[in-house]
C-alpha cells in the first residue's frame, strides 16, 4: 500500500468489486424483499402511486386471510405430503441403485448409466400425454398417487447420479474389511456406506424434495379437484381473472417459499456437487 | 483430499478387466447382486419414462382426439399428424421463438453467471453475504417467482414501472409489460435468467476454485492484469465446464413451461407460445393427443440432438 500507484489500483479494484457486488445484491434480493414487503402491507399501501419497501402500517391480515379463509393451507399440506413421500421413496430406490453402479462393474453398466443421464434431459411434454392416458385408464387421475409415481421416477436420475458420486468417494477397503468379517453385501451397504455418506443423502434428498415441491405441469394436468391440488397449481388458480389481490397472493408465495428456503440453507455448501454430473470435479 | 480418494477409486474401477464376450454370462452371474441393487430404479425408469416414450411415438401416428375415444379406438393415420404440424404456421412460429428464447436465455445466463462467479472468486470483506444473496432467486419456487414478477411488471402499480419513471423514463409510467408481444417475450426471459443465473454462477465458481493459485501468480509475475487472467486463464481452463453448462441450459430453456405459462399462458395472442406451451395446449386444451404427440416427438428429437452432444462431452470429461 505504500506504493501510491499500487494504492490507486487497489482502490479502483475495490470500487469495481463493491459496485458490482451492490448491483448483484440488489437484483438478487430486491424482488424477494418486495414479495415479503407486499405480504405485510394493507391493500391501501399496495395500490398507491408512491410505493415503499418498508410498510408504513405492517399487518398480518394477509397471512390471517390466506391461512384462515382460503384453501392455501390444504394446498400446502398436499404439497408437503407429495414431496416428503417422493423424497423418501426416491432416496431408498436411488441409494440402492447408486450403490450398484458405484461398487460393481457388470455388463450393461455403462449403457444403463448413459440412459439415466439421457432420460434426465427428456422434455416432460413427451411423457405427459401417454402418462395421462395411463393414469386415466388406471383411474389414478385426481389422486396423489399419480404425482408420487411420476415425481419419484423423474427425480431418480438426479438422485442416483448424485449418490453414486458420493459413494464413489468412500474407500472400498472399509467394506472389504467388513465383508471379510462376515458381513453381507447388503449389510456392508447399510452399516458402512450409508452412514458415511449421510451428507450426500441429505443433499440428494433435498434436491428430490425441491423438485417435487416445485413441479407444476404434471400437477396441473393430473389433478383438478380443489382439495387435492398442490401449492403451485393452487397458487395459480388463486388468481382472480380480473381482480388480483396481490397482498394475500404474496403472503401465500412467501409461505410457499419457506420450505425450500430452509432446505437450501441446509445444503448451501453442497449445491454445485453432483448436479453438473461431476463436471465440477476438475 | 476428497479428490484424491475419488481418483484412487477411479483407478480401482478401471483396473477391473472388461468382460470378453465368451465370459459374459459368467460376468453377469458373478455380479447378480448388482442387478438386484439397480433393479427398482431401472424398473421405475422403464415403466414411467421409457414405456410412455414408446407410447408417445405410437400415439403420434394416430388420430387421437380424446372425445372420440369413447366411441372408437383411435385409428392409425400414418404421417398425417406430422404433415399437419409441419404445415401449421403456428408450429413454425413457435419453433422460431423457442429457439430465440433459448438463445437469449442461455447467452444472458452464461454472461451474468460468469461475471458473478468471477466476482465471488475475488477476496473482499462481505463476500459471504453477496454469495448467499446470489442464491435467493434459485430458492424461490418457479411458480411463486413467476407470480412475484407478474406483480413487479404490473402496469399500474408495479414497482418496475415506478422505478423506471423515477429515473426519468416517463414513457414507462404505465407500460403493460405482459400484454404486448415483444415486451412479454423479454419479460419472461428476464425472469428465467434471474432464476437460472445462481446455479450457473455456483457451478462456475466451483470450477474457478479448482484452478491453482500458482497459475495466476505465475501470470501476475509475467505482468498479466485482471482481464488477461480472466480471458487467457480462467475461461480457457473452464472451457469444458462452460460447454457442459451451455448445453444443459440450452436443454432446460428449450423446454420452458412454468414461467411462461404462469406469466403469459402463451399470450398475448399466441406471441409467446413456445413449443413447450403449444404442445401442452394441443394435448390438454384442444385435446388433440395425436397432434400433440407429434409435436412432442419433434421437441424430443430436437432435445435429444443436444443431449447426445451433452453426453459426448460428459464422457470425454470423466469415466462413468
Amino acid at each position: 500500500m505504500r506504493n501510491p500507484k499500487l494504492g490507486r489500483r487497489a482502490l479502483l479494484k475495490y470500487t469495481v468489486i463493491y459496485v458490482a457486488a451492490a448491483a448483484v445484491m440488489f437484483v438478487s434480493l430486491f424482488p424477494f424483499l418486495w414479495m415479503i414487503s407486499t405480504s405485510f402491507k394493507p391493500t391501501s399501501e399496495t395500490f398507491t402511486r408512491i410505493p415503499r419497501l418498508i410498510p408504513k402500517n405492517p399487518t398480518l391480515d394477509n397471512y390471517k386471510m390466506v391461512l384462515g379463509e382460503t384453501m392455501i393451507p390444504k394446498y400446502f399440506l398436499n404439497s408437503l405430503y407429495v414431496a416428503v413421500l417422493t423424497t423418501a421413496i426416491s432416496i431408498i430406490v436411488a441409494s440402492l441403485g447408486a450403490y450398484g453402479f458405484s461398487r460393481f462393474r457388470f455388463p450393461g453398466r455403462t449403457p444403463a448409466l448413459i440412459m439415466i443421464l439421457g432420460v434426465q434431459m427428456f422434455p416432460s411434454q413427451v411423457i405427459i400425454i401417454p402418462l395421462f392416458i395411463v393414469m386415466k385408464n388406471l383411474a389414478l387421475l385426481n389422486t396423489h398417487k399419480s404425482l408420487l409415481v411420476s415425481y419419484t421416477t423423474f427425480t431418480l436420475p438426479l438422485t442416483v447420479w448424485m449418490l453414486k458420486g458420493f459413494f464413489d468417494e468412500i474407500p472400498r477397503e472399509l467394506e472389504e474389511a467388513a465383508l471379510i468379517d462376515g458381513c453381507s453385501k447388503l449389510g456392508a451397504f447399510t452399516k458402512i456406506v450409508l452412514p458415511l455418506s449421510l451428507q450426500g443423502i441429505v443433499a440428494s434428498a433435498i434436491f428430490a424434495f425441491i423438485g417435487a415441491w416445485n413441479e407444476f405441469m404434471f400437477a396441473m394436468t393430473f389433478i383438478n379437484l380443489e382439495e387435492l391440488k398442490t401449492m403451485p397449481v393452487g397458487l395459480t388458480s388463486f388468481f382472480g381473472r380480473f381482480t388480483v389481490e396481490w397482498n394475500p397472493l404474496m403472503a401465500a408465495s412467501v409461505l410457499f417459499t419457506i420450505p425450500s428456503l430452509i432446505f437450501f440453507a441446509l445444503v448451501q455448501h453442497n449445491l454445485a456437487r453432483g448436479l453438473v454430473a461431476g463436471a465440477v470435479k476438475g | 483430499m476428497q479428490k484424491q480418494v475419488a481418483g484412487l477409486h477411479k483407478n480401482v474401477g478401471r483396473a477391473s478387466p472388461r468382460p470378453a464376450s465368451k465370459s459374459l454370462l459368467r460376468e453377469i452371474k458373478k455380479n447378480w447382486i448388482a442387478y438386484l441393487f439397480i433393479l427398482p430404479a431401472m424398473v421405475g425408469i422403464f415403466a414411467v419414462i421409457l414405456v410412455p416414450l414408446v407410447q408417445a411415438i405410437v400415439i403420434s401416428f394416430k388420430r387421437y382426439y380424446i372425445l372420440d375415444i369413447l366411441r372408437e379406438d383411435p385409428p392409425f393415420v400414418g404421417l398425417a399428424n406430422y404433415a399437419a404440424i409441419l404445415s401449421d404456421p403456428q408450429f413454425w412460429y413457435s419453433l422460431k421463438i423457442t429457439v430465440w428464447f433459448t438463445f437469449a436465455c442461455v447467452a444472458l445466463t452464461m454472461l451474468f453467471g460468469l461475471l458473478i462467479a468471477i466476482l465471488l472468486d475475488q477476496d473482499f470483506p462481505g463476500k459471504d453475504i453477496v454469495a448467499v444473496s446470489v442464491l435467493v432467486p434459485w430458492v424461490i419456487p418457479r411458480v411463486a417467482s413467476s407470480i412475484l414478477w407478474k406483480w413487479i411488471y404490473d402496469d399500474q402499480f408495479g414497482i418496475l414501472n415506478y422505478m423506471l419513471s423515477k429515473i426519468g423514463l416517463k414513457s414507462f409510467a404505465s407500460f403493460p409489460w405482459l400484454s404486448r408481444a415483444g415486451s412479454a417475450f423479454w419479460a419472461v426471459i428476464i425472469v428465467v435468467v434471474w432464476q437460472s443465473v445462481p446455479f450457473i454462477a455456483v457451478s462456475l465458481l466451483a470450477g474457478l476454485k479448482t484452478i491453482p493459485n500458482e497459475v495466476y501468480e505465475a501470470a501476475e509475475i509475467d505482468g498479466a492484469g485482471f482481464w488477461q487472467k480472466t480471458t487467457l486463464i480462467s475461461i480457457p481452463m473452464l472451457r469444458n465446464l462452460i460447454t457442459i453448462l451451455i448445453v444443459m441450459s440450452t436443454i432446460w430453456d428449450f423446454k420452458v413451461f412454468d414461467q411462461m405459462f404462469v406469466m403469459t399462458e402463451g399470450g398475448p395472442a399466441g406471441s409467446t407460445m413456445v413449443l413447450g406451451i403449444y404442445t401442452w395446449m394441443m394435448a390438454f386444451g384442444r385435446l388433440q393427443m395425436g397432434l400433440a404427440s407429434a409435436l412432442a416427438m419433434i421437441m424430443f428429437v430436437l432435445v435429444m440432438i443436444v443431449t447426445v452432444i451433452y453426453l459426448k462431452l460428459l464422457m470425454r470429461e470423466e469415466t462413468l
